[in-house]
């Protein structure tokens, strides 16, 4: 693997990461904005629209055709947040021309696709394209309708916002139905402008081979592009609040979710990742173990780390009257780790397990990708080699004060409403 | 043993199937640069495997619904320990999954593949059920029952399947429901256990960083021979007739969920896999982004991105989906038919013909760069009686004509059946 990055420009990067084993080619291009609740679906939709249509392909039918016959290659958008920010991404994906039946240049034209749909959108007159803006706005409206078909995600949805009440991570990484219904083909076409000017870029190419026409084409493009790039900042710690949040729904379910949030004000990332895969991340975890295995509550029950916001959610499928049993046991098992009840096995496991994911980076296209950017976000670019090092380094004592400093900040409940109405 | 060698003539990837001598079959792909090792120990008992006799057995045995599914939880448990705590020690991530024909053990790793290989082919073979595991486990699979009946995607699937199947256990919830879980006990699963996890009716399928003595020499040392004692699985009569036409469920939902499905005639091997091809390209040629009737639906605002198909087929069932969000379904399912019978009467134009072929085939390209979807195509294809590369082969053999062919005979509007689930009026 060969790994290479170089600035195009003040907050332009590009990142190329060569692999022989690979025979697919990969280029993600992230926009970096702060999130906000205002701006957040005008964005979605700007980049979703840009991968529904081109300048030269002003047609949904017309891009599919041409992408289909470079033998299902992908030219797709994305949307993520991480703490207070919002990344907009557009990731073009094709085989390599060595597999090409017919001798096409698969890569070659892909490249094109992607270099319009960036730099030549299906727009005019100030605005993007109306057929193209209408459909994909239709197409976020339904995303956030269909929020709640995803019980756990949405009950997770609804933690983040209540744990994050006041700040910009209380909005999801797509805005609100309200937000995207204001959005208009005038608006998301200057939110898109105002991305290309001011949000700093990341652009990750990963492929078998070096293609040096890939960096040319990002850089010609952007010296055109007028930039004054705004600085961002990923990880800002969310305050606890003085007291605990306690907010439920009902909903017409078979299973209630509760979703517990805990703030921590460690700096040690790594030692919270350790705890977070003690407490409950792993099938050997205490959560798991206990909650789970022993006292069959639940089918899952698990941890997972915002490392941005310095916070940690619980997440539960439980049935109602067994929801203050299983807070208890939760709360009960940090306790544990707390009073230094951490086995020397459940370290080495714990160590293990992560060093098994780490080494499987990259053994996909997306987990280099993710894995360098997750670093720039953290301004620490290291191998997974050189992270599992800092894991090796933590110690129980760092875990226990990691649980000490762990603080439940809110909880959320998803209530089913046909126990409720026998109450 | 003889090792036999699997190249793919498109794209010059290969791997390795052995028999071994304790009956079990054997596939190993060595995949140059990739850290990571994938490897699925399967065996051929799913949620349709409910009505099962040996060679010497007089009577069949009925066994409770979600059975398979229980069992594959219980094998976790050794008589000692949990096999979690044995994965933990070598770091690799272990796992197993019930399907309609199949259940997989299963555990990715980037280091000490050989340990974890010991720690899966130890324990598959070693059941240990208990009274009180067997209690014990009613209460965690009744939540991932209740958890399964809240997702909307879960219920509008199995709503079609019993539109469509009269008498086919396909019809059935995998996981089975709180009442039949409720009348398994340890001997039932050991009789289960007996019968389906005899190795000739199983599969080692291993990928990725892996060296093929170092496999076989360890399937050597941890495999128990077994005698083939004739396993025979039966499925009841099954009318070739639909059951009903549609179905309507009210869940929280935004938009409403469709699946709209053609039953069609089951059958089996080459002849599913060149029905399964075709069928692909079928559906393809009316969820592909650039049809006529997708592009209409799409711009009036009826269908969204998420509409796809997909090819369902196994032992006695094959069926055509079609899924999706729509606030008018009735619309989605009569588009479908209509867009059906035109194919059916104008034939196929033979330039979406080679772009849908040459998309499948970049699909497949890409499955191939993958060590999880490597050992995944390896079992999969053994399960359906065909070989690892068959798939990328039929798809460049395939012609218009046997798509229309396929199109003609068997997608037939007296077997469509749509299921819906549309949201629950707030009070």
């Amino acid at each position: 693997m060969k790994y290479n990055r170089t600035e195009l420009d003040k907050n332009i990067g590009f990142t190329s990461i060569t692999d022989e084993k690979f025979k697919t080619s990969h280029i993600s291009v992230r926009f970096i904005t702060k999130l906000s609740a205002e701006t957040a679906s005008a964005n979605v939709i700007a980049t979703d629209t840009l991968t529904y249509s081109t300048s030269s392909l002003p047609a949904l039918s017309l891009l599919n055709e041409k992408l289909s016959s470079l033998y299902g290659a992908s030219l797709s958008s994305f949307s993520i947040k991480k703490g207070d920010i919002q990344i907009l991404g557009i990731s073009a994906s094709c085989i390599v021309n060595r597999y090409a039946i017919d001798g096409e240049d698969i890569e070659g034209e892909m490249l094109d696709i992607l270099r319009e749909s960036i730099f030549s959108p299906n727009a005019k007159d100030g605005k993007f394209d109306d057929e193209s803006f209408r459909i994909t706005k239709k197409e976020l409206l339904d995303r956030i309708d269909s929020e709640i078909n995803n019980k756990r995600g949405y009950a997770l949805s609804r933690a983040g916002e209540i744990a994050f009440r006041g700040e910009p991570a209380q909005s999801t990484s797509y805005g609100t139905k309200e937000s995207a219904d204001a959005v208009t083909a005038e608006s998301a076409y200057s939110a898109y402008l105002n991305l290309l000017k001011t949000a700093p870029v990341e652009i990750t190419y990963v492929a078998p081979s070096e293609n040096p026409a890939v960096i040319e084409m990002f850089r010609k493009s952007f010296s055109e592009t007028e930039r004054i790039p705004e600085k961002v900042k990923f990880h800002t710690a969310s305050p606890l609040k003085p007291e605990v949040v306690t907010e439920s729904d009902e909903f017409d379910v078979r299973q209630c979710k509760m979703v517990m949030t805990f703030k921590h004000n460690c700096d040690n990332i790594y030692a919270v990742k350790m705890l977070n895969t003690i407490w409950g991340e792993t099938p050997v975890s205490k959560l798991f173990t206990n909650v789970r295995e022993k006292m069959s509550l639940c089918y899952y029950c698990a941890t997972r780390v915002n490392k941005y916001k310095k916070t940690i959610f619980v997440d539960i499928g439980v049935e109602r009257n067994n929801i203050e049993k299983a807070k208890a046991e939760i709360l009960h098992q940090l306790d544990e780790i707390r009073n230094g009840n951490i086995t020397d096995e459940e370290m080495e496991s714990a160590k293990l397990s992560l060093d098994n994911a780490l080494t499987a980076v990259g053994d996909t296209p997306s987990s280099y990708s993710g894995w360098y950017f997750d670093c720039l976000c953290d301004n620490e670019i290291i191998t997974p080699e050189e992270c599992f090092l800092k894991y090796k380094s933590v110690t129980k004592e760092d875990i226990i004060n990691t649980a000490k400093s762990l603080t439940l900040d809110s909880i959320y409940i998803m209530y089913d409403k046909e126990d409720a109405n026998n109450e | 043993m003889n090792k036999n060698i699997f190249t793919s003539s498109k794209t010059g990837d290969k791997c390795v199937y052995v028999k071994h001598p304790s009956g079990l079959d054997i596939y190993i792909c060595e995949m140059d640069g990739f850290s990571t090792v994938e490897a699925l120990f399967g065996t051929k008992y799913g949620s349709i495997n409910t009505m099962f006799k040996m060679r010497d057995d007089k009577e069949y045995t009925v066994v409770p619904e979600g059975i398979a599914h229980f069992l594959e939880h219980k094998l976790f448990e050794n008589e000692d320990c949990d096999v979690f705590e044995l994965y933990a020690k070598t770091g690799a991530s272990g796992n197993a999954y019930t399907s309609f024909d199949r259940t997989c053990y299963l555990f990715s790793c980037s280091k000490n593949y050989q340990e974890s290989l010991k720690i899966l082919l130890d324990f598959v073979q070693k059941p240990y059920f208990t009274k009180a595991s067997v209690d014990k486990e009613q209460g965690i699979i009744g939540q991932e029952i209740q958890m399964t009946n809240d997702n909307p995607e879960w219920r509008v699937f199995f709503n079609m399947l019993r539109c469509m199947y009269h008498n086919h256990p396909v019809k059935i919830d995998i996981a089975g429901t709180i009442e039949s879980i409720a009348q398994i006990d340890a001997d039932l699963l050991y009789k289960c256990y007996n019968t389906f996890y005899n190795l000739n009716n199983m599969v080692l399928s291993i990928a990725g960083n892996v060296k093929i003595d170092e496999v076989l020499a360890i399937c050597d040392e941890y495999l128990k021979p077994c005698e083939d004692k004739g396993l025979e699985t039966v499925f009841p009569d099954e009318p070739e007739t639909i059951v009903k036409s549609e179905i309507y469920e009210k869940q929280p939902v935004g938009t409403p969920i469709f699946h709209i499905g053609y039953k069609c005639t089951p059958c089996n091997e080459r002849e599913r896999l060149e029905k399964n091809v075709a069928m692909c390209i079928a559906s393809s040629l009316i969820t592909d982004a650039s049809s006529d009737m997708y592009q209409r639906l799409l711009k009036d605002g009826t269908l969204n991105s998420t509409f796809g198909g997909e090819i369902f087929c196994g032992d006695g069932y094959f069926s055509v989906i079609f899924a999706g969000e729509s606030s008018d379904p009735v619309k989605v399912r009569d588009s479908i038919a209509n867009e059906i019978k035109k194919i059916s009467e104008n034939g196929i134009p033979e330039k979406d013909f080679q772009r849908i072929k040459k998309s499948m085939y970049g699909a497949m390209i890409r499955q191939l760069n993958n060590v999880e979807a490597v050992a995944s195509m390896m079992l999969g294809a053994h399960m359906a009686g065909t070989s690892p590369y068959d798939m990328i082969d039929m798809i460049s053999e395939m012609t218009s004509d046997k798509v229309l062919e396929y199109i003609r005979t068997e997608l037939s509007e007296d077997k469509l059946v749509m299921s819906v689930v549309e949201e629950t009026e707030n009070d």
